[in-house]
């Protein structure tokens, strides 16, 4: 089986500064990753890498066996086969719920129908597929903009999910949600994984939610992998030293 | 300092205002009677006037139709060139800069100027509203442009949507209220302002305004006071009906 990412010694800087060191990780279809790491490790930038929206990096990066490219957008059907949940949501505040879902289609659609709102029965189903799951059927035709912050990304997530990727990019999907929502939402993401045999990789900065629902977990910190286990190996210790510091870790047990 | 400082400069330029103009004060007394008289002419409104009235209505309408009709297309080009997110700023600088000269020249100055050009009737008329109107909206348009969220739109590219995908579901739903409510402010602006392009001979119902107080006629005068009235409460009132619709 070709791994649905393949990351070879790759780096990233903004402005001289490093945001990504030597990165290197395959991950197989069928496999849910879950990526933590404290605030400014590099999460989203590695994310936005594997969407193919980071420009100026440094290294090999393969996505669904395509070879990606540090100066160009990849190409619109590959684009189309990666799912990705954005940590800001990115709806758009004027259509309705129903129609920031079926943005996700486009990808899939030929250009022209799509210009004046002619959508296939496929499209449809798919939408309204998204919506039940995310439970948002409700929610269909108000505006975006007239939703709470749990609400816009349950839409973003179902958009990721009407777009039927090979591979689901996800930022933070669950940091807006209510417990029973983000286990969810969680399930149902990495259920898709498992049951359809698509790659997943989602950031959070819950350790015991990520534990439940990845089959893996990568801890990264200042742009490094600092650990990379099954998820039934993941200690507190790991976790702590991700969010602590080596020092500050071993501060606290002096304390206690 | 500063509030002082205006303040002082505000009293200052009033009295000037008042001591050096030559206002003729004197001849405020004599007005009264006077502005009563006219008054008195113009009642009641000689409504048999009423087919001229409507024609020239009709023309008014038509050259504010057109005028912003014409700014409209000429505005949705330059506003791309106007546009800091497009264009590099050695484009949208001399750009913006030519729109406000545009926006400063007075409609009238340019209403006579076109005459000068074209000669009498709608048509000089249609071409000054054109060109005034365009200084305002290409610069509002190309606002519309700038403040384009982009990751809306990068989230629809990164889903694969093609560019004029993007360009129809992301930007365009984003552009269009504001360009909407700005075209029909920009409308009801023509509109009240063509009213007097015909006191330069540029066409509408100008021309009889600037005819009847000329030749003394009140009562015809006041009839087409009362249809300029009407027509701009219309206007406002459908432009008050239609601002609601755009958020
Ligand atoms: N567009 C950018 N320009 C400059 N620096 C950036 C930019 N985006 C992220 N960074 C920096 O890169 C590092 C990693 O950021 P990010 O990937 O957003 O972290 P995380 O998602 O894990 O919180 C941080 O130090 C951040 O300040
Ligand atoms: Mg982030």
């Amino acid at each position: 089986m070709t791994a649905v990412i393949a990351l070879d010694a790759v780096s990233h800087c903004f402005d001289g500064e490093a945001a990504l060191t030597n990165l290197s990780l395959s991950v197989q279809p069928g496999e849910s990753v879950a990526l933590l790491g404290p605030s400014g490790a590099g999460k989203s930038t590695m994310l936005a890498l594997l969407d193919g929206r980071l420009r100026g990096w440094q290294g090999q990066a393969s996505v669904l066996g395509n070879q990606l490219s540090a100066t160009r957008s990849p190409a619109r059907e590959i684009r189309a086969d990666i799912g990705f949940i954005f940590q800001e949501f990115a709806l758009v505040d004027r259509l309705s719920v129903y129609q920031n879902v079926m943005n996700g289609r486009l990808g899939r659609m030929k250009s022209w129908p799509a210009l004046w709102g002619r959508f296939g029965e496929q499209d449809h189903i798919c939408v309204t597929r998204a919506l039940q799951d995310t439970g948002l059927s409700d929610l269909a035709h108000r505006r975006a903009d007239r939703l709470s912050g749990g609400q816009r990304q349950r839409v973003a997530i179902a958009r990721c999910l009407a777009q039927d990727p090979e591979l689901i990019l996800a930022d933070e999907p669950v940091s807006n949600l209510d417990p029973a929502h983000a286990e969810r939402i969680l399930g149902l993401i990495t259920g898709a994984a498992r049951s359809r045999g698509i790659g997943v990789i989602f950031s959070s900065h819950q350790p015991d939610l990520s534990r439940r629902f990845a089959d893996r977990i990568l801890g990264l910190r200042d742009g490094e992998i600092l650990f990379d286990k099954r998820s039934g190996r993941v200690t507190s210790e790991d976790t702590d030293g991700l969010y602590h510091g080596a020092s500050a870790a071993t501060g606290l047990r002096v304390v206690s | 300092m500063g509030r002082s400082v205006i303040w002082g400069a505000l009293a200052l330029a009033i009295l000037w205002s008042l001591t050096s103009a030559d206002m003729g004060l004197e001849k405020l007394p004599g007005a009264g009677p006077r502005l009563t008289e006219f008054l008195g002419r113009m009642i009641p409104p000689d409504l048999s006037i009423w087919p001229e009235v409507l024609r020239g209505l009709a023309e008014t309408l038509r050259i504010a139709i057109l005028g912003t009709l014409f700014a409209v297309i000429l505005s949705a080009g330059l506003a791309v060139l106007a546009a800091e997110t497009l264009v590099p700023p050695a484009i949208w600088r001399p750009v913006r800069g030519l729109l406000a000269v545009i926006r400063s020249i007075p409609l009238i100055l340019v209403a006579m100027l076109m005459v000068g050009a074209v000669g009498l009737g709608p048509l000089p008329g249609i071409l000054a509203i054109t060109f005034h109107a365009t200084g305002m909206l290409a610069k509002f348009y190309s606002e519309a442009i700038d403040n384009v969220a982009a990751a809306p739109v990068a989230a629809l590219e990164s889903a694969g949507a093609s560019r004029t995908q993007q360009l129809r579901w992301a930007i365009w739903p984003q552009m269009a209220p504001v360009i909407l409510r700005d075209t029909v402010f920009r409308f009801e602006l023509n509109l009240r302002e063509s009213l007097i392009l015909g006191i330069v001979g540029a066409g509408g119902i100008g021309l009889y305004v600037q005819t009847y107080v000329r030749s003394f006629q009140y009562d015809k005068a006041a009839t087409v006071t009362l249809a300029i009235v009407g027509l701009v409460l219309l206007s406002e009132a459908l432009n008050t009906a239609l601002q609601k619709r755009f958020s």
